[in-house]
């Protein structure tokens, strides 16, 4: 087997892993040959953060074989995937900010005996060889984002990574630090290391990479040999994918009703104070299903956000029904009938350490009370009529809720938002990572309160869904509105060029 | 290679907690009994000496109950902040100062009668613990500042300020020249009820039992183990996080002020910079033990207590003192050690492949949560 492998730097054959209510890897495979710079694209939820922490030693794989420079192996831990020369790269730095960089660059793998100057001497002909200038002598915290990434990349050349993973290494750069990032990269491949790059930016995976993988719902769906070969827009539909059909149809469309939702010329930051969003305006009618489509970290996050008061706008206005909401706190909004199903239902939808009964009442709980005291039994009975009215299969209700599976979870998030007869609706991935009756279960309400009157806002990077149940089409990139589209008469080359940025014709 | 792993419990039941301490406990008298028996004590002896002078008869349940009623109010004020994810180390300092403004205002309102005065020295009490965790409420709701060093630095800060007390302005004139603080005056002293227990047992356990049903049966409660829980969704939930942090940190800083005073007017006599004498960091073991349940605090730190007094009633076997506290240390390591390994269980692995959908407990906090 050995020598089938020896062109390879990376393998990751079959990897499958679960976590508890998701499928995160599903099969998934991955070849990196030695000196490329290779790709990992895919949704979000797709398994590329998965896949490179299994080859960093953090995960272990259900089943599924990893193979490192031709010898196959079994990590214990990521001390183990750092000797076999895997090189970790995340988003955020792993960096002691009072420390020097070279204190941080040799940290853990110090040689002993060496006189400080003797190290920063090191690490001075280190960063000179790859090009990327670092002072060895001064702390992180006075460094800029693109430096301390050097210093991160750095770190796992003085550890002779020979395969570097860097996870959306883009992100926190300016575009001037971002062409440096590719050169150095170019360097290293060029001095025979591989690099596996996941990224959402699709024109700087094309101008910085060879190959590429894309993976979809845990699974390789393609691989790309040579991506001079390719363009962004076939790359964009590549990662939306079209999938194997099994989705809800809307019934056709009935007739607008009034205005329950409307931003106008709306402006949000993102967590780094970042623009997120820019000079946003859309509507959504009762009785109609409005989808937002785009590559994922292209501000969907922060729309639902700013539409349900987790995040203030820094301009514009939010109406809902024709009342100005904006800067409303989550819970009034919940008032004033707006609905929200987040991206992350474990961790900011449902509560996972607390049991099925105290997630079933984060929206109503101070209705189920009895005098100064909250009623156990209505609580109780509130929870058991979500669970028969939304087939929720569930153990025991003070079990915590982390032990449901992604489909229940979903069913019990979906209905609680809905127990109390919301007027917008807005549901963030609503049914990814669901086996296939969730999805249809998930994708089924959805049209179901579409018709029961509900204007509902469907933000999704899975553009069959959004082609199979929105009434209307809009397109995010880079924050701002590409353009509105008709799902029936939209040929999917015009959507992929507006995901990728090319404003319409 | 098969290989056993620690894999953390999705949840601790409080039976199992209750049985691991027990278990605990166990193990460690079987341990100390060897430490008795190697430095030439007899454990049979020593033991039922312990039980009989924590247990048996009405003066030995007093001074158990004398020593319960502070390790219960510290570890109850650690466990209200802990039932939202936050630590208060310094009730300790807390309990300082909370017996300090009671004093201040029991030297300016002499002329109250009895009842009135232990109220308001009471009340101001639980002011002073409030008082004293403002700073580190403030910095921690609104600027993320971590409360687990400020409340332990300011633990010196309120005993360093009595110190100062003692031999600057409060110093008693008729103390000869010693450093001290005048005694609170006598109709200060809380009313007792038997044997060493006084009306502070009382309120401690009121107390137990308000927080106890305010936390898990009313709105507030649940906001606020939805807040500890998962900030983020109790930030969905429409549940202001700044405020429930400050609300459980004065409360947690009150209460440990009140413990404080309860000491002043109980068990003591005057201000000094021994009043609070440990049990605010004692309180921490105390509401660990018990989960961060109000409800467990009372049974831990009638135990705890019964070891302290167990413990000190040995030396009059002639079991030294260094041994004493050895074997004390011992009973609460086990019952420590045991709670936490009940949160564990063993699980056994084979090579990479192997394993079911579990996750490994990992020690390094490098572990990222799946983007899905």
């Amino acid at each position: 087997m050995a020598s089938e492998n020896a062109d390879h730097a990376v393998w990751l054959r079959g990897i499958e892993k679960q976590f508890p209510g998701v499928i995160a890897c599903a099969g998934a495979d991955l070849r990196v040959r030695p000196g490329t710079i290779h790709a990992l694209l895919g949704e979000n939820g797709a398994g590329k953060t998965t896949m490179v922490n299994v080859l960093a030693g953090i995960y272990r794989p259900d089943a599924g074989e990893v193979w490192v420079n031709g010898q196959r192996r079994s990590f214990h831990s990521p001390a183990d995937a750092i000797a076999a020369g895997v090189g970790m790269v995340y988003q955020e730095f792993r960096l002691v900010p009072t420390l020097t960089v070279a204190e941080n660059i040799v940290l853990g793998s110090a040689p002993r005996l060496l006189r400080s100057t003797e190290i920063e001497e090191r690490v001075a002909e280190l960063s000179a060889a790859y090009g990327m200038a670092a002072d060895p002598t001064r702390p992180v915290w006075q460094l800029s984002m693109g430096e301390r990434q050097r210093v991160e990349i750095l770190k796992s050349l003085w550890r002779n990574a020979s395969v570097l993973v860097m996870d959306e290494p883009t992100a926190v750069l300016t575009p001037g630090e971002a062409a440096e990032l590719g050169a150095a990269l170019r360097a290293m491949a060029e001095g025979g290391r591989s690099v596996i790059y996941i990224s959402h930016k699709l024109d700087q995976v094309v101008a910085f990479c060879d190959e590429a993988t894309v993976l979809r719902q845990g699974k390789t769906v393609a691989t790309v040999k040579d991506l001079q070969d390719v363009d962004l827009t076939s790359l964009a539909e590549m990662m939306v994918g079209s999938s194997e059909g099994g989705y809800v149809d809307r019934p056709p469309a009935v007739e607008a009703g009034p205005e329950v939702l409307s931003l106008q010329g709306v402006c949000a930051l993102n967590d780094r104070g970042l623009p997120a969003l820019t000079d946003i305006n859309m509507t959504v009618h009762a009785g109609e299903i409005v989808g937002i489509v785009g590559v994922s970290g292209n501000g969907q996050k922060e729309l639902a956000e700013v539409i349900n008061g987790l995040r203030r706008p820094t301009e514009g206005r939010v109406t809902v029904k024709g009342r100005d909401v904006t800067g409303a706190s989550p819970g009034d909004l919940y008032r004033m009938g707006v609905a929200y199903v987040p991206e992350d239902r474990l961790g900011v939808g449902l509560a996972p350490k607390m049991s099925v009964v105290d997630n079933a009442v984060v929206r109503s709980y101070r209705s189920q009370r009895q005098g100064m005291f909250l009623s156990i039994s209505k609580c109780v009975k509130f929870c058991q009529s979500l669970v028969e009215r939304f087939s929720v299969r569930v153990g025991r209700l003070n079990d915590p809720i982390a032990g449901l599976s992604g489909g229940n979870l979903q069913r019990l998030l979906l209905g609680r938002e809905l127990a109390e007869q919301p007027s917008v609706l807005v549901a963030a991935q609503p049914s990814r990572g669901l086996d296939v009756q969730g999805v249809a279960a998930i994708q089924g309400h959805l049209v179901d309160q579409r018709a029961a009157g509900v204007g509902v806002l469907l933000i999704s990077e899975d553009l069959d869904e959004l082609l199979a149940l929105s009434d209307r089409l809009i397109v995010m990139f880079e924050g701002r509105i590409m353009g509105e589209y008709g799902p029936d008469v939209t040929p999917r080359t015009i959507l992929g060029s507006a995901m990728a940025g090319k404003a319409p014709k | 290679m098969i290989r056993p792993v620690l894999v953390r419990r999705d949840r601790v039941l409080p039976a199992t907690q209750s049985f691991g301490f027990v278990v605990g406990i166990l193990v460690a008298l079987v341990l100390g009994a060897i430490l008795l028996w190697v430095s030439g004590n007899s454990p049979a002896e020593v033991y039922e000496r312990m039980f009989d002078s924590a247990f048996v008869g009405t003066d030995s349940l007093s001074r158990t109950l004398e020593r319960t009623t502070p390790l219960a109010l510290t570890g109850l004020s650690v466990a209200v902040a802990g039932s939202m994810g936050l630590w208060n180390i310094g009730a300790e300092g807390q309990m300082m100062a909370g017996a300090t403004v009671a004093t201040g205002v029991a030297m300016m309102a002499d002329g109250l009668s009895g009842p009135a005065l232990i109220a308001v020295m009471l009340a101001s009490g639980v002011a002073g613990g409030m008082l004293l965790m403002l700073g580190p409420a403030l910095a921690r709701s609104h600027l993320g500042v971590s409360e687990i060093i400020t409340t332990l630095m300011l633990v010196y800060v309120a005993i360093r300020v009595v110190e100062w007390l003692q031999v600057g302005p409060w110093k008693d004139p008729g103390s000869l020249g010693f450093p001290r603080i005048e005694e609170v005056p006598g109709q200060a002293s809380l009313p007792g009820l038997f044997g060493r227990v006084n009306i502070g047992a009382l309120i401690a356990l009121g107390l137990l039992i308000v927080f106890s049903l305010a936390v898990s049966r009313t709105a507030w409660g649940y906001e606020l183990r939805l807040a500890g829980s998962s900030p983020d969704t109790a930030r969905y939930a429409g549940v202001s996080l700044r405020r429930k942090v400050l609300t459980a940190l004065l409360l947690s800083g009150g209460i440990a002020g009140l413990a404080g005073t309860i000491q002043l007017t109980g068990a003591e006599v005057r201000l000094t910079p021994g009043l609070s004498n440990g049990f605010g960091f004692s309180g921490i073991i105390v509401a660990a033990l018990a989960l961060m349940r109000p409800s467990g605090v009372a049974v831990v730190a009638f135990v705890f207590g019964a070891v302290q007094v167990g413990g000190q009633s040995i030396q009059t076997l002639g079991v030294s003192s260094a041994i004493s506290d050895i074997l004390q240390a011992m009973i609460l390591f086990g019952a420590l050690v045991a709670a936490v390994f009940f949160n564990y269980r063993i699980r056994w692995t084979g090579p990479l492949g192997e394993s079911s959908g579990e996750e490994i407990e990992q020690l390094e906090p490098a572990v990222e949560e799946p983007d899905v």
